[in-house]
């Protein structure tokens, strides 16, 4: 789903209206310039989720905070914080989010055209909550870890082996992707979506490729469309199939690991064999897609699929059905409802926590509009649910893109794109994470400005609030099936 | 239960695949070969305009091209535009090569290739293989990468490419390491903890910098918030280019640079 032109003008009692609505859930907040070089806040709200509204407001130097009223907005608020030098007025956490203590105070980078000068003052100490009392010990964890795995820090407080509270210290990968974004042609910037999260690749250029072809009016071919869904959900097949593996891995389950790991290599080569790319980059442009099925390749796409969902199945049965699974993954690293939406959590953390939201229902885009998309919920909110949450959604991306190989539609891949073209738009896509949402402004074909929202950066906080009473040994288990990104949450 | 596992799949025999078809086998990388042949001053020009990460160039007096792998994402551009004279690279021998081996030059008079003094290439002292013998330990160092390289890292582990029948195991701490895979451009929140992983690793080590952005920053190496590529913070003994490189690239990448790396 997308929405073009310029947000409703609104003032900050609007906004606090707005998102004070039980029915409303927190998508963005982020700030961009106006002609004059005055930060405007753009507000996106989800209002049941039917409508993505957008409100924008100019920005004094200060601004009421919402993140009393929606805990959601925390984070968004301490970017857009560092981004432009905007202070949010009684924001309950105002230390710096994406720059670290080696950074100069007065850098605002999306402020200015210019790159920050070197740092000028002595690093200071990030002030992480101290928890206090008789046999609490400090775990610090990161930034590098022990796995295969990126960048962050966690500091864990416990007691023995319970964990009484953890903080997240992330954006190590921060690259000033955002920035990057200003000035780029709008088909070359797909390489850059592409390079925000790698294994999410494909959502994030459909996503940024769906809020230009809003911003410029352009409508997709129905066979580029299709061929898009095709692309999203056999990522997140891949997603999902390598994350169960790797919950099995976590509890010391190794076999199914290694199946998964042969399925999912399975899954690429056939992507290779088929778009010449094992994880569908330089396929999606604004537009359309770049690259055509042919009907071998469909037919190969067709029996491949078919016999990895089929493994995958069997696999997750064992796997569901093993005892020593169903001990570890039940009841631990629980995330309440109540926490998932005051955090604004997307995705399959959500669905696991009771919440039955779906972009690709709820807001349909491209191929999905007139598609009916089965969303899996459950209510425990714990490993297993997040687990399950997984294996069902597998299941409904084999059958969705079974369905859509069936009756590919004929015609163009692709609608020209013009080179000079203004607009503004926003466009949300339900990337293997949960929401993915771009919101670009372009002047004469170019990028003026690009917010990238991504599920992990919506989700990390919630991480924590499933940690109390669990054990520290369950962390990496815990932390998997959440399964989020750190350079999607970081850019 | 478990027994269950060999009936999963009608095709349940080894996937593992041969050495012989792992090396350098570079398909589904979208890395670019240049047909000499074909090449033309007015396909090189549109070649070097078209490169998007500034991989292809022209010299001066645009009489020679330089391809340099270490700055190409694959994004296939010039494949479209190139009219024949680039083609997808079905082997890439550059993978574990040290820098200056990712560039190879054509004279577009003739259309050949110039082949330069290849004395860094050359296989060096045995010294290193002989300490390591077989057993390399490998700590990957994720510098600021967007995780595509570390989705093909973890891939050669699986029972596709199974990299410890080479001797290889990816170890949790770099005090247990030989050997460095460095991913990412080092970003200006990871470039100490870079430096101090490097300390941490002891003597002899190998340093080898994964995919486009550790080699020469990618498309970050403008950003506020990026340091450079991995050769700038610390010293970088081989590469193995791609965005990101397939795991068939990064086994022939890593066997190739601990066979060919010389006494430090």
């Amino acid at each position: 789903m997308s929405a073009a032109g310029p947000a409703m003008a609104a003032t900050f009692a609007d906004v606090t209206r707005l998102l004070q609505s039980p029915r409303v859930r927190l998508v963005a907040v982020f700030g961009s310039l106006d002609p004059d070089r005055r930060v405007r806040l753009h507000y996106i709200a989800d209002e049941d989720r039917r409508e993505y509204r957008r409100l924008e407001c100019l920005a004094a130097a200060r601004v009421p905070s919402a993140a009393a009223i929606t805990p959601a907005a925390a984070w968004h608020e301490r970017e857009v914080a560092d981004q432009f030098g905007v202070v949010f007025e009684n924001h309950p956490d105002p230390r710096p989010l994406l720059f670290h203590e080696n950074w100069p105070g007065h850098a605002h980078p999306l402020l200015s055209g210019q790159t920050p000068v070197e740092v000028d003052r002595p690093p200071t100490e990030y002030r992480f909550l101290k928890v206090q009392g008789t046999g609490v010990c400090e775990v610090p964890v990161g930034p590098v870890h022990a796995g295969i795995i990126e960048p962050g820090h966690f500091r864990f407080s416990v007691v023995g082996d319970t964990v009484l509270h953890l903080e997240l210290r992330h954006f190590y990968t921060h690259k000033g992707t955002e920035k990057l974004f200003e000035g780029a042609p709008v088909l070359r910037a797909p390489m850059l979506a592409e390079s925000v999260s790698g294994d999410n690749c494909f959502a994030h250029a459909v996503a940024y490729s769906q809020a230009v072809e809003a911003a410029l009016g352009i409508a997709v071919p129905p066979r580029g469309a299709a061929i898009r869904l095709i692309g999203l959900e056999l990522e997140r097949m891949i997603a999902h199939i390598a994350d169960v593996g790797a919950l099995c891995g976590d509890v010391g389950f190794t076999v199914p690991a290694a199946y998964t790991a042969r399925i999912k290599e399975s899954l690429l080569q056939l992507s290779a064999r088929t778009v010449a790319t094992r994880f569908w980059r330089g396929i999606a442009v604004p537009g359309g897609v770049k690259r055509d099925l042919s009907d071998e390749a469909v037919a190969a796409l067709r029996a491949g699929i078919a016999t990895a969902a089929g493994d995958f199945a069997v696999l997750a049965r064992m796997v569901l059905d093993t005892p020593s699974v169903q001990n570890r993954f039940e009841t631990t690293g629980v995330l309440s409802q109540e926490a998932a939406r005051d955090l604004g959590v997307v995705g399959p953390a959500a669905r696991a926590s009771g919440i039955d939201f779906d972009v690709r229902r709820d807001h349909p885009y491209g191929a999905y509009a007139g598609r009916a998309v089965e969303v899996p919920h459950y209510h425990y909110g714990d490993v297993l649910a997040r687990a399950r949450v997984r294996i069902d959604e597998t299941r409904i991306s084999a059958d969705l893109i079974a369905a859509c190989l069936e009756s590919l539609p004929a015609g163009d891949i692709a609608t020209p794109v013009t080179s000079d073209g203004n607009g503004e738009a926003f466009a949300a896509v339900e990337s293997p994470r949960g929401e993915l949402a771009y919101w670009v402004r372009i002047r004469q074909g170019r990028i003026a400005r690009c917010h990238i929202k991504s599920p992990s950066f919506q989700n990390w906080p919630a991480l924590p609030l499933a940690m109390p009473g669990n054990i520290i040994a369950d962390f990496p288990l815990i932390n998997k099936s959440f399964n989020l990104s750190y350079s999607g949450c970081d850019r | 239960m478990i027994f269950d596992i060999p009936k999963l799949s009608a095709q349940s025999a080894s996937v593992l695949i041969p050495v012989e078809s792992l090396k350098a086998n570079a398909a589904g990388s979208r890395m670019p070969e240049i047909v000499g042949s074909r090449l033309t001053p007015g396909i090189a020009q549109r070649l070097a305009d078209i490169c998007p990460t500034g991989a292809i160039t022209l010299d001066d007096s645009r009489r020679r091209l330089t391809l340099d792998y270490g700055e190409c994402t694959g994004c296939g551009d010039c494949m479209a535009a190139g009219e024949g004279a680039v083609t997808e690279a079905a082997s890439l021998a550059q993978c574990g090569a040290a820098r200056a081996a990712l560039l190879r030059r054509w004279d577009l008079e003739s259309g050949a290739e110039i082949t330069s003094d290849d004395a860094g290439m050359r296989a060096a002292a045995d010294e290193l293989r002989a300490l390591l013998g077989r057993a390399l330990n490998v700590r990957e160092v994720d510098a600021g990468s967007c995780n595509g390289c570390e989705q093909e890292i973890i891939a050669t582990t699986s029972p596709y490419y199974d990299l410890e029948r080479f001797g290889i195991h990816f170890v949790a701490s770099p005090k247990h390491a030989d050997m460095l895979l460095v991913t990412g451009p080092v970003t200006r929140n990871m470039a100490e903890a870079l430096r101090q992983t490097y300390e941490a690793t002891p003597a002899p080590k190998l340093v080898v910098a994964v995919g486009a952005c550790a080699i020469s920053g990618g498309l970050f190496s403008s950003s506020y918030a990026v340091e450079g590529p991995v050769e700038k913070v610390i010293p970088v003994d081989a590469c193995i280019p791609g965005c990101p490189p397939t795991p068939a690239m990064l086994l022939s990448g890593i066997l190739r640079a601990v066979r060919e790396s010389s006494r430090k």
